[in-house]
């Protein structure tokens, strides 16, 4: 059994339903996101697996143990708060012992621990100070001392980057994946920051009013979103989506594009399964980096296609240009190299590329291919 | 102020805003004023001169007598007794109440029971409850069990009337307080008592202070109760004032009467200087996410 194992948990305040059934299930080691927009439900799992709330129905295990009934102190966890929760009254020192000191370690132990998480942390020069006088950075760097310093089995984090600055945050990101991969702790952190998501996780699940929509590894998150709400929430700029209908050219299948008059057929990978849907609506799903300036890849390639069209908008982001064009009636967004892009108004020629491309059903979302 | 103001009418408003805090000043301090110096003239000086003169010379006498040969009555001892009994039951009542309203707003703030709001209500309800209207009940109260004319029964009555304020105090600071400080604490592995005493208490510093000035204002200012719930020996200095300016033995002896005023308030005053910094720091510094 793994690390945390999460079975068909509930949650209902009243009669509002928070959590619909959650399943998820990782490994010691794993570093789990819960990501979704506001209100999906995501803090609110975490709670429960601090013991913080109690669960309406279902099981958590953590470590292999069933901690339903247990109370927080004794589920071994550690938590990082969004807002750090350091006790102000108490030194840096107090706060990382603190802990240990409520199990009752002793004294020369709890030392000894506060100096190793110090060590790590490179929090040495701060023990004494009180949490007022430090910066966010450091004192974010407190909160995770606290945690460490219980060496628990499972370690919670609330959104803790949600209060940096955005340097600081990025800054941050790294340290605990750093810190992750030292200490090959099991971490489960919840953000609604999808790029936090992406560049942490080993395992992703993404969350939404209450459900679980998919659960996976960050690339099969990517690739191979469930359905346009992971698709179009993962992914910074978001996923294209594109109505159009399916079609057939001889031996293939695929869908048309149409911009600025000009008529295109894109053949889709995999384009067998669409056969049952030939001349149906469908949405489909392309990410801004597949449609980009035409390479030799779009020349040789068979699911690939070349449009001309006209610019209609332009934001540069220093490493690529993004393009937004306007294919089917909906706007689309490019990523080009710098070099290719074109001012607005002025005509482009862009390379599709289909091989990383989804299909959805406009009316469920969910994917078809 | 807008920024927009011109300078001048700037200048002109400030002024105003002087002008009227200066007689607000002059208006709170001319009766005390006029306590110290009357307090400190002989009797003839006090026939002769003028409310506001000021006194020839400087004369203790007055207040020497207050404190420990006036009367009060049948016997001849000044105020000092008096203020040693406001002091015996001020004091357990302020420490007892403000502890007390410290762990009743902590649980009302932050564990959400069924009824809490209704009970929360209710405990409002008891901030205005007149002291009269709880003379008679109280009086049974202490009767049944058995501590009518007891200090310890005027610290019980206090505590209980002064509940309702300071739970108050604690409960509204500490619905400011991150819920996460608590929750952190709770995965750290303390109890509630340990939460209690190890994170809250520690911030609460601020509001222990003005806790604390209202509660001894409240009690040592306190005429009704002190009267009523005890007697003779143990009466606290608001009767022992009034006896002694009722009292009359001929002559009225304002010079005497004053300094005996001046002696009762004095520990209120001193409170406030001594913990007024605090109180005004404690509004201040209530930030605790930073």
């Amino acid at each position: 059994m793994g690390a945390l194992s999460i079975r068909d948990v509930r949650k209902s305040f009243g009669t509002t339903d928070i959590l619909k059934g959650i399943n998820i299930d990782i490994e010691a080691g794993e570093f789990l996101i819960l990501v979704g927009p506001s209100g999906c439900g995501k803090s609110t799992l975490l709670s429960l697996i601090a013991g913080l709330e109690s669960i309406t129905s279902g099981e958590i295990h953590i470590g292999g143990k069933l901690v339903n009934n247990l109370s927080p102190k004794d589920r071994d966890i550690a938590m990082v708060f969004q807002s750090y929760a350091l006790y102000p009254t108490m030194s840096v020192r107090q706060n990382i012992a603190f802990g240990l000191e409520m199990r009752k370690v002793p004294k020369a132990e709890r030392d000894a621990t506060v100096a190793r998480v110090a060590q790590i942390l490179q929090i040495e020069p701060l023990l004494d100070r009180k949490p007022a006088q430090l910066s966010g950075g450091q004192r974010q760097r407190v909160a995770m001392g606290r945690a460490i310093a219980r060496n628990p089995t499972l370690f919670l984090f609330d959104e803790p980057l949600s209060n940096l600055d955005a340097k600081l945050r990025v800054e941050m990101r790294t340290e605990i994946k750093l810190l992750h991969q030292r200490l090959g702790t099991t971490i489960v952190y919840v953000t609604h920051d999808q790029i936090e998501a992406m560049t942490l996780g080993d395992k992703i699940a993404v969350m939404k009013a209450g459900e679980l929509m998919q659960f996976g590894t960050p690339q099969e998150i990517y690739d191979q979103p469930v359905n346009m709400f992971v698709a179009g929430f993962m992914g910074s700029p978001p996923m294209n989506f594109i109505p159009c209908t399916v079609q057939q050219q001889s031996n293939d299948y695929g869908v048309e594009l149409e911009t600025h008059g000009q008529r295109y057929f894109l053949t889709l990978i995999g384009g067998e399964k669409l056969k049952s849907s030939l001349g149906r609506d469908v949405i489909l799903g392309l990410r801004p980096e597949k449609i980009s300036h035409p390479g030799e890849a779009h020349q040789a390639s068979h699911i690939a296609t070349r449009l001309r069209t006209k610019v209609e908008i332009l934001e540069p982001t220093g490493a690529d240009t993004l393009v937004v064009v306007i294919v089917n009636g909906k706007k689309i967004v490019c990523r080009v190299h710098p070099k290719f892009a074109k001012a607005p108004g002025e005509s482009i020629e862009l390379g599709i590329d289909s091989s990383n491309s989804v299909v959805f059903d406009p009316s469920s979302e969910a994917r078809i291919v | 102020m807008s920024a927009t103001t011109a300078p001048g009418t700037n200048r002109v408003a400030r002024w105003f805003v002087y002008a009227v805090l200066l007689l607000a000043c002059l208006y709170y301090l001319l009766p005390l004023f006029v306590m110290l110096s009357t307090s400190l003239k002989s009797l003839d000086e006090i026939r002769a001169g003028n409310l506001l003169s000021l006194p020839k010379s400087l004369n203790f006498d007055a207040w020497a007598k207050a404190w420990g040969t006036a009367c009060t009555g049948v016997q001849c001892e000044g105020l000092k007794g008096y203020l040693w009994n406001s002091i015996r039951f001020t004091i357990p009542a302020i420490f007892i109440s403000t502890l007390m309203g410290a762990i009743t707003g902590y649980v009302l703030a932050w564990w959400r029971f069924k009824g809490s709001n209704v009970l929360f209500g209710l405990l409002l309800l008891g901030c205005f409850i007149p002291f009269q209207v709880v003379l008679l009940p109280m009086a049974r109260t202490l009767g049944w069990l058995g501590m009518a004319n007891t200090t310890a029964g005027l610290v019980l009555v206090h505590v209980v009337y002064g509940l309702a304020f300071t739970t108050l105090f604690f409960r509204n600071f500490y619905v400011t307080v991150p819920a996460e400080l608590v929750k952190a604490a709770k995965i750290d592995g303390a109890s509630f008592f340990q939460i209690f005493g190890r994170i809250i208490l520690p911030i609460s510093i601020p509001t222990i202070t003005v806790t604390i000035i209202w509660q001894f204002t409240q009690i040592w200012n306190d005429y009704l109760f002190g009267v009523v719930f005890s007697s003779g020996e143990q009466q606290p200095i608001t009767a022992g004032l009034n006896n002694l300016v009722n009292t009359s033995t001929g002559v009225k002896e304002y010079n005497v009467d004053m300094a005996a005023a001046v002696i009762a308030a004095l520990p209120t005053l001193l409170v406030y200087i001594v913990a007024g910094k605090y109180f005004i720091r404690g509004m201040t510094a209530g930030a605790v996410k930073g």
